[in-house]
């Protein structure tokens, strides 16, 4: 199969993040940044499916200024064949300028599936991969938590409150990944110099106009400190108390 | 010359042009391994030969097969130069080293030909017994061959009493043919000449001379064929051994990454190195390596014996396919046991490997790195090297590895630790402790004396967090000058290169140089083995050389020195086990800095000693990566351990490792036990007189 | 004054909380720009009209409904189109939908067809004449962005739970919304599988009750699994210790070498809180531990703390929980 998987490249979400002086960004000093959690799965779901058809090609696409080849490159050394940068100065805040690009892109790449993460780690909005998939006029399956392709039909599992839908579609189609569908694997050396001299291709993003800017980004209120509220079970009540009413988790 | 020596000259042409035939393949086989220098400080290695070799030091280890095989080693020492004289007269009669040794020598070397053949006979005797009958475990599993040895043993056993035998009937017939020195000869002359003519002893003599001559032959054609080639290959291989130095022990050998290569690290004998290959011949499986084995010892499936005996199994599988050596009949030799490929096709034999075809994943992942195999090899074979880069090639080129590694892996990569814990908590140990960062000191325009490396479980593991708060209150009340790195340390890679990810490894590794040169660091202290062993051992391949110093050496000295303030000693007698650290002890050779330090610190404690303690101590299990690694099969290590430290009766357990300090305490708990577990820096800041910095 | 588009999920012929939420939401929005009108589209299979007028309960104007046999089930492709049609005919301000499992899909094929920017996930919106200005909590709720949006119409997903419905006496007009029909290949549901059987997944789990080595037996772990039963449906973790020891399937460890969690409640029962167990549950919202030794680890992370022999405290606790379940 020929299939296309759109990667971003996101801060490490396990760091603690600071403001930027423009009130608007987060403070990038010091973050790790690399492929997204949910771009990982994406690539992983891609790689094992082609690997289970015994072949075809695994392209991968990222938006964004050159630092997005590091993450690309990193796709390649999963197993990726090749790469294509659409080239922008940033990553615009709206996700329907950004999966206009995709689509241009994409339209006529011949693709018999496109993937996508649920959504990424930074934006956590999950738009451009729907998105893309309805600019194309695909069939698209939003969050897959399962997916398996058998001659030329897909099938999906998605979650839902409570409950879970299963899927099927026809071929091309384009699919954005929960997790569970595959976990990525961890880049050989092998793999690392392989991806070395496989191509990377750059093109101008052709965005379309954004229509949503940052305006402020701030740090959520700050959890209480923890405490020891008291000894044995005369300190249960209290416990309820605050599950209730403070952490609101009851 | 009469026939018979022309006979013999021609029976010995042939013996000695097959053995040295097979030498020649044997010596060929090795060349498929890649090519390394091994002839550096030969003056090391040559004590190396003496002490561990001819000394048979290692061999000691064992009480009781010790001495015995010291018994037949020396005595085939011995037993060898008059080989020669025999297999020189056999061709020319006359010839004794009589014609040129003065007398007095040439009585003694008679002498010990007689007496040795004997102690020999009695030890070989032994050995048959023992394993006949004694069966002792060690020599047991990895579906070991017992025909070999047994085959070899009665050889040994046939030469000693051929030898005296021919002798005693020459005397028979010829009381003065052989002087009074060889003795046993002569009780046995004394004893046959009453019993039968000349004549029949002559006869004799003639059979058991020929015997015992077709023996030796024999005996040097089978060596190639069976694991006794140890008999051949031990001296060479300690001589080429790097286990007791030369070089740094335990260091693991730096890769060239941008090697341009199909593959990286060992799946196969091809990329093991000729001195890898050349253990694989010096292997007789006496076991002593697995039987010290952590893993092995709990029910895992490794044992590095195996790994060894596999390594040649499969050199010996593929060799003749590669080398085009179309001679089969060396096939299966030295291939015997596990596995049986003697049928399989040259198409089979090239798609079978070292690694799954003869060395599960499993087996490599079940290694702690403690080095007790290592150590305990009398021949100085390196098991842990051939583990180590067949763990490379699992990750740099399969990515095959527990799935429990990929966020130890990720984890160093993102937060320079191997847990998911933020980097910039790295130093909240030591929030009002008033203790300088690198980077305070040097805007201040200042430098410390040392830097102390807090290590990722001495910032990150609550518990381990106490011992670097214990031994930071120490240095501050000696007034030692030193900083920290503070946000700027981060993990030197070691979990990386020891679980196989050389990559990750080396960015770490000249990550971290780079940030200690920056600083100009020249002395680090560390309470951590393992940071110990890496900077101090293994940076130096990349440029970083530092004095590092383990926290017990370090506290060790500045009590020796005086400079702790300490309490008078009073309260009452504490009982304390200390477990000794492999990165510290095996690694390093820091056995008593930890004992003393404690002994010194609070003088009314009294030490006991586990039965496996020092160099047989047992690994903690959370060596080689295992800490990060599920344990699932057989007995925990740590509670196999905390039982044999718990059954000391100590009031305590001492540690001096914070790995150690985590399973021993989990090993504590899981025996049911509210036994503490200290860290020896703890012991001795219990004892820091009031007034010092809390 | 500009009307604003409201989808009202349904899911099996009935209304969804969240339904409410975006109508209140969306009311919010038309009172603080001038008064418009809401108009939620309600689409179903034949009969969903008859709840219309609970839309009007919260705010709704105008309930368009559109009743198809494709819409007994969520029908994407159809339902896009529709939505999409509605709001590009209609002049409207925004379109409002639920950040629901439905909504994550429904939103953004709505604004791509239709052109316009789409902000997710929101938790609060406001208006001003040229732009609308709303919350989201990204970076995994690390940060919080104001984001303004501008153009019209647009798509706005309100997260679940973030508006609280709220009455506004109305009676909504109902009018019929003819269905769009799918253009092109479209996904096929080929089942739904109601309510899990059982416990959730870890992963998945909102709440999550862990034991530890505190517990002292494999057979006390029955009062791990009553206390998860007294909060509904929170899934049942455990230790490394526990799982190496059989106490529990190794499919239930919690830590850097089992699963990583982060759920909105955390129960650590008999936990110590070593490295590698922390590792994989710092990051729950709400964190609260039993544990007998008040200097163990567990207690530096945990929110809520109690010391004291977890085995006594458990039932007392599980009680409560009902108690208070049952209030609420």
């Amino acid at each position: 199969m020929k299939i296309a998987v759109c990667i971003k490249r996101t801060p490490d979400s396990e760091s603690r993040f600071k403001i930027a002086a423009s009130g608007a960004a987060i403070d990038e000093t010091g973050l790790k940044f690399d492929m997204d959690d949910f771009a990982g799965y994406a690539v992983e779901a891609a790689l094992q499916l082609n690997e289970k058809a015994g072949g075809g090609e695994t392209v991968v696409y990222a938006v964004g200024p050159d630092n997005v080849q590091e993450t690309l490159r990193k796709a390649m050394s999963m197993g990726a064949d090749r790469a294509v940068q659409l080239k922008a100065d940033s990553v615009p805040a709206d996700g329907i300028a950004i999966a206009k690009a995709l689509a241009a892109e994409l339209k006529d790449g011949g693709f018999d599936l496109i993937l996508f993460g649920k959504h990424a780690f930074d934006s956590s909005a999950g738009v451009v991969g729907t998105a893309t998939a309805e600019l194309l006029g695909i069939p698209c399956v939003t969050a897959a938590s399962e997916l398996t392709i058998e001659n030329g039909t897909g099938r999906a599992r998605r979650e839902l409150e409570g409950a879970a839908e299963i899927l099927t579609f026809p071929l091309p189609a384009a699919i954005t990944i929960d997790e569970g569908v595959a976990r990525p694997r961890y880049p050989s050396l092998k793999g690392i110099m392989a991806a070395k001299k496989k191509p990377l291709e750059s093109k101008p993003a052709q965005l379309g106009p954004s229509r949503i800017t940052v305006q402020k980004m701030e740090l959520p209120p700050e959890r209480p400190a923890g405490r020891i509220i008291g000894e044995g079970s005369a300190a249960v009540p209290e416990l309820v108390k605050l599950l209730q009413n403070e952490a609101k988790v009851l | 010359m009469t026939a018979g020596n022309v006979v013999f000259l021609f029976v010995f042409v042939i013996a000695a042009g097959f053995f040295a035939l097979n030498v020649q393949r044997l010596v060929s086989y090795l060349q498929l391994g890649y090519a390394e220098g091994r002839t550096d400080h030969p003056l090391v290695r040559l004590r190396n030969v003496f002490e561990i070799g001819i000394a048979q030091k290692k061999i000691f280890r064992d009480p009781i097969a010790g001495p015995m095989h010291a018994a037949i080693f020396w005595g085939f020492m011995v037993l060898t130069a008059g080989t020669v004289e025999i297999l020189i007269a056999g061709v020319f009669p006359k010839f004794t080293f009589e014609m040129f040794l003065p007398k007095a020598i040439y009585t003694l070397y008679s002498a010990s030909q007689d007496g040795f053949a004997v102690l020999v006979l009695g030890a070989v005797s032994f050995a048959l017994y023992r394993r006949t009958v004694l069966h002792p475990k060690r020599l047991d599993g990895d579906d070991l061959e017992h025909t070999d040895a047994l085959i070899i043993l009665s050889m040994i056993g046939g030469l000693m009493i051929t030898l005296l035998l021919s002798n005693g009937f020459l005397l028979a017939a010829f009381p003065d043919a052989i002087g009074p020195e060889k003795v046993f000869s002569h009780v046995l002359g004394s004893l046959f000449s009453s019993t039968m003519a000349p004549r029949t002893a002559l006869a004799r003599y003639h059979i058991f001379w020929w015997a015992h001559a077709l023996l030796i032959l024999s005996f040097l054609n089978y060596l190639p064929y069976s694991k006794h080639l140890h008999v051949i290959t031990s001296l060479i291989n300690v001589y080429f051994s790097n286990t007791s130095g030369p070089g740094v022990r335990g260091a693991m050998r730096p890769m060239d990454l941008e090697a341009d290569v199909e593959a990286f690290g060992a799946s196969d004998v091809e990329q093991l190195s000729w001195k890898n290959l050349l253990d694989g011949y010096s292997c007789t499986e006496c076991g002593r390596c697995t039987a010290a084995c952590p893993a092995n010892i709990t029910g895992k499936l490794l044992s590095p014996r195996k790994i060894v005996i596999n390594t040649r199994q499969r050199l010996m599988e593929k060799a003749p396919v590669v080398t085009h050596d179309r001679m089969d009949f060396m096939r299966p030799a030295l291939s015997h046991g596990v596995e049986d490929y003697s049928e399989a096709t040259d198409e089979e034999v090239l798609g079978h490997r070292l690694l799954d075809t003869y060395i599960t994943e499993e087996e490599l992942w079940a290694c702690t790195s403690c080095r007790a195999c290592v150590t305990e090899c009398p021949v100085s074979i390196d098991q842990l090297d051939i583990i180590n880069q067949m763990r490379r090639n699992l990750v740099l080129t399969e990515s095959r590895f527990p799935e429990e590694l990929q966020p130890v892996f990720e984890s160093l990569e993102r937060n320079g630790s191997p847990w998911a814990f933020n980097a910039a908590d790295r130093a909240d140990w030591a929030e009002g402790l008033d203790i300088p960062t690198m980077a305070q000191m040097q805007e201040r325009g200042e430098k410390p004396d040392i830097l102390f490396w807090v290590g990722c479980m001495g910032s990150f593991d609550d518990r381990a967090k106490k011992i670097t708060v214990a031994f930071a209150r120490i240095m501050k009340a000696c007034d030692i000058n030193f900083a920290i790195l503070g946000q700027e340390e981060a993990c030197h890679g070691d979990p990386a290169r020891r679980m196989g990810n050389e990559y990750l490894y080396q960015i770490m590794a000249k990550n971290a140089i780079e940030t200690l040169d920056r600083y100009e660091v020249t002395t680090i202290v560390t309470h951590c083995p393992h940071c110990f062993h890496q900077m101090g051992n293994e940076f130096p391949q990349f440029g970083g050389n530092y004095e590092v110093i383990h926290h017990s050496t370090f506290i060790e000295r500045l009590l020796q020195d005086e400079r702790v303030p300490l309490k008078t000693a009073e309260g009452q007698k504490l009982t304390v086990a200390y477990h000794d650290s492999c990165y510290l002890g095996r690694y390093n050779d820091v056995y008593e800095a930890p004992r003393a330090s404690m002994k010194r610190a609070l003088p009314v404690i009294t030490l006991v000693e586990a039965p496996r303690s020092k160099d047989r101590g047992l690994c903690c299990g959370a060596g080689g990566g295992r800490m990060f690694m599920e344990e699932n099969t057989g007995k925990r290590i740590n509670v196999e351990r905390t039982e044999e430290l718990l059954a000391t009766g100590a009031d305590a357990i001492a540690v001096a490792c914070p790995f150690c300090m985590t399973m021993m305490s989990d090993g504590v708990k899981a025996n049911g036990s509210e036994v503490p577990v200290y860290d020896i820096s703890e012991v001795v800041a219990s004892q820091l007189r009031a007034g010092q910095p809390a | 004054m500009a009307n604003i588009l409201v989808f009202a999920e349904t899911r099996n012929g009935e209304i969804r909380k969240i339904a409410f939420e975006a109508v209140t939401a969306a009311r919010q929005l038309a009172d603080a720009t001038g008064g418009g009108e809401v108009h939620a589209v309600l689409a179903g299979a034949s009969g969903i009209g008859a709840k219309a007028s609970q839309l009007g309960t919260y705010g709704a104007d105008v309930v368009l409904v559109s009743e198809s046999a494709d819409f007994a089930g969520y029908a994407r492709e159809s339902l896009a189109a529709t939505v999409a049609d509605r709001a590009r005919t209609g002049g409207y301000r925004a379109v409002v939908i639920g950040f629901s499992a439905q909504g994550r899909d429904l939103a953004p094929r709505v604004a791509a067809r239709i052109d316009a920017p789409l902000a997710s996930d929101v938790t609060d919106i406001s208006a001003t004449a040229d732009s609308i200005t709303v919350k989201h909590p990204a970076y995994a709720n690390k940060v919080i962005m104001t984001l303004v949006i501008t153009g019209s119409p647009v798509v706005v997903s309100i997260r679940p739970s973030a508006f609280t419905a709220t009455e506004s006496a109305k009676t909504a007009r109902t009018e019929t919304l003819a269905a769009s029909p799918a253009q092109g290949a479209t996904v096929t549901v080929t089942e739904v599988k109601e309510g899990a059987k059982g416990r959730p997944d870890l992963g998945e789990a909102a709440i999550i009750v862990s034991g530890g080595r505190g517990l002292k037996a494999a057979e006390n772990f029955k009062l791990v699994e009553d206390l998860a039963d007294a909060f509904g449906n929170a899934a049942v973790g455990a230790t490394r210790a526990v799982t190496d020891d059989g106490w529990r399937p190794h499919s239930d460890q919690i830590g850097q070498t089992g699963r990583q969690v982060s759920p909105q409640l955390y129960v650590a029962l008999g936990i110590s809180g070593a490295i590698q167990h922390l590792a994989g549950m710092r990051t729950s919202r709400t964190i609260v531990a039993i544990n007998k030794d008040k200097e163990a680890p567990i207690f530096k992370v945990a929110d809520y703390g109690i010391v004291g022999d977890v085995l006594e405290i458990l039932p007392v606790l599980t009680a409560a929980i009902k108690g208070a379940r049952q209030g609420h």
